[in-house]
């Protein structure tokens, strides 16, 4: 029962009720990561699937991911290695996001961050507006697997190109996966500049990341 | 024409207002209040009516926006503030807008106007690619804008390159393209022979710096012109923002506010993105300063807002300005199909069509999802225009509208997600004559005599 009620808690964006619920399981005696890897991790990708088919909204899905994250976080105090506090996101790989320099738009990139999270990657979210060799240092210091770059306009679009560039002359390149979205982006313009992958919506920017993690 | 209320007012707001993080502006200011008021006034979509006839229904969505604007206000994400107001000051604004304006110079000005509900004055026509295009192609497709008939204003494609280097927002290769593409457009305008129409710039510029090298009246954008101050999604602006705000007010030329909700976003549903969107109208005046509003709500997935959950929040919207406000607002459609498929001229049609009934001017039109570099062509504004006029002329009922437009709709709406791209303006125009190629104009004739036979207005 009480595994039922932090599952609906964290599918209904319920925040206190998923921090009660989650220390109620660890006075129980329950074994925390078996209740995060059995029942929690399906229950916040069963959220995402419902983002996918527009059974939720980006609202329903950052109260889940806050719930989810709340959750994570009691239940990892127990735990011989706590979490960062995050939902215990680590079994996919870190990956750097960020909305390129000049970009102020973040929308699409707070979803996939969001997305990529319920999926099992450590999302680490720069914000907006990021200067190119920021990604860079950020990548470099959290050991991120991916790189991921949201522009939405097509005059950030060539930051882009800039991070590649600052990639391929400082020799990193070949340290980080790349992936890109935003509106104006398409995959012929990844395949210009030397990108890993592109995806168009934020569904695809998670199985990209998936098979990048996969393929690598 | 002069701001429609106090300049420092505002940006003082944005410093001294109440502090706010962006993601508890999003969350705990916004998202509760938007929720509180869509049931207080009982705000429901309903897919029998895609043009509502209730009056009731649209005053509804004008109290729950305006008390949803009071509550939340904007915010200032540079300084972190609210910028708030009260309803007296919002009524002072409103009560001095003037509802009209004399837009482009000499022969080719025109007026812009408020439209009311199922109004006969001809709505104010903007063509518009709304999309980028290669540096070659900036001029012949703007000639062929700028030459429609029915086009009262044009707006130009963005350019992505100048002089073969890449435009980077910030970079001096902006301020570069930006001064290229007011150079160019004043230009076309000139070759067209339409050298006052009311030209709205600058696309190419999104930084603060870039828009204000665009302002010159010899060779760039002019007083007569009009200029955006756009927002941050959802009801957020920044300093790059009011910075353009306090130049184009301080320079002279119209200022239009540049809105766009996205269904699926922090609004929610078709509801909210509603009422969010009779809210921009608010920030518009009040923050934006804004002389007009172009309004562009869309689905944050497809990147469109021609099926029936967002036609009906477009139409409600401008129902709800109608009644209760002066304001200047024209309809921006988005669609999901590309140029020269029939799909997107049932999409222009059911844009113009639901917009004028409603009480709308038109700004058409974003194509093929508003992503694809040179996929747009007049003949879509045209379609959109055509049928927009043929609305006002015809003195059609919303309630004939709505019988229409869900026949349009039907045409398309399972299509949506997986809408044909068509294809690019080089490839269904003659590029050097700036016409529409054969196939395209044919089609254009076999979908008009289509709709024709439904019983869609035309103005001719």
């Amino acid at each position: 029962m009480l595994v039922e009620r932090l599952k609906k808690s964290i599918i209904n964006g319920q925040e206190q009720d998923a921090e009660e619920a989650a220390r109620q399981i660890l006075n129980a005696g329950m074994d925390p990561m078996q209740v995060m890897e059995r029942e929690l991790f399906p229950a916040i990708k069963s959220v995402g699937e419902k983002f996918e088919k527009g059974e939720y909204f980006l609202t329903d899905l950052m109260s889940a991911a806050d719930a989810m994250r709340t959750a994570t976080r009691v239940l990892a105090s127990n735990m011989k290695e706590a979490g960062r506090g995050g939902m215990a996101t680590t079994r996919m790989g870190r990956v750097v996001i960020g909305a390129v320099s000049g970009d102020i738009h973040d929308i699409g990139k707070n979803i996939v961050a969001l997305l990529l999270e319920v999926n099992g990657f450590d999302a680490h979210d720069l914000g907006k507006d990021v200067e190119s060799m920021k990604f860079i240092e950020r990548a470099a210091e959290v050991q991120a697997k991916i790189m991921a770059l949201s522009a939405l306009m097509t005059t950030t679009k060539p930051a882009q190109k800039e991070i590649m560039d600052l990639l391929n002359e400082t020799g990193l390149r070949k340290k980080f996966l790349v992936m890109l979205g935003g509106a104006p982006t398409t995959n012929e313009w990844a395949e210009q500049i030397g990108a890993d992958g592109w995806a168009e919506t934020a569904e695809q920017g998670v199985k990209l990341a998936e098979r990048l993690v996969k393929e690598r | 024409m002069t701001p429609p209320w106090r300049i420092n007012e505002v940006l003082d707001r944005a410093e001294t207002g109440p502090i706010c993080l962006e993601k508890d502006f999003e969350l705990k200011v916004l998202v509760p209040k938007l929720k509180e008021v869509i049931n207080q006034y009982e705000i429901k979509f309903d897919p029998e009516y895609l043009v509502p006839s209730d009056d009731s229904l649209a005053d509804d969505l004008w109290k729950a926006a305006l008390d949803l604007y009071l509550a939340v206000g904007t915010l200032c994400t540079s300084t972190h503030r609210r910028i708030l107001f009260d309803e007296s000051e919002i009524r002072e604004a409103m009560r001095n807008f003037p509802g009209r304006y004399v837009v482009g110079y000499g022969k080719d000005s025109k007026e812009m106007l408020h439209r009311k509900m199922e109004d006969s004055a001809r709505p104010f026509c903007l063509f518009s690619p709304d999309i980028t295009c290669d540096e070659e192609l900036f001029v012949p497709m703007s000639m062929a804008y700028l030459q429609e008939p029915l086009a009262d204003g044009v707006c130009a494609p963005i350019l992505e390159e100048v002089e073969g280097r890449s435009i980077k927002t910030g970079a001096p290769y902006e301020t570069k393209g930006a001064i290229a593409h007011a150079m160019m457009f004043r230009e076309a305008a000139r070759r067209v022979g339409r050298p006052g129409i009311f030209l709205q710039g600058v696309g190419t510029a999104q930084s603060d710096a870039a828009q204000i090298a665009a302002s010159n009246t010899v060779w760039g954008e002019r007083l007569t012109d009009g200029r955006f101050v756009a927002s941050i999604s959802e009801l957020k602006v920044d300093h790059s923002l009011l910075n353009k705000m306090v130049h184009f007010h301080q320079y002279g030329s119209f200022v239009g506010a540049l809105t766009g909700p996205m269904l699926g976003g922090y609004c929610g549903g078709p509801e909210g993105t509603a009422v969010v969107g009779a809210a921009y109208h608010i920030q518009g005046l009040m923050v934006n300063q804004a002389h007009y509003l172009n309004y562009f709500p869309f689905h944050i997935k497809h990147m469109h807002n021609t099926t029936g959950e967002l036609l009906w929040g477009i139409s409600l919207v401008y129902q709800a300005l109608a009644r209760n406000t002066p304001l200047i607002s024209l309809s921006n459609g988005f669609a999901a199909a590309g140029p020269c498929t029939p799909m997107v001229l049932y999409e222009a049609a059911a844009h113009g069509l639901v917009s004028v009934v409603s009480g709308a001017n038109l700004w058409e039109m974003a194509v093929a999802r508003n992503k694809y570099k040179n996929r747009a062509t007049p003949m879509e504004a045209k379609m959109a225009c055509e049928v927009g006029c043929g609305a006002a002329e015809s003195g059609i009922k919303r309630s004939e509208a709505n019988e229409l437009v869900r026949k349009i709709v039907s045409k398309y709406a399972s299509q949506i997600p997986e809408a044909p791209l068509g294809k690019m303006f080089q490839e269904c125009y003659d590029v050097k004559k700036a016409v529409p190629a054969r196939e395209y104009t044919e089609l254009y004739r076999t979908v008009k005599r289509e709709l024709l036979d439904l019983g869609v207005p035309f103005a001719y």
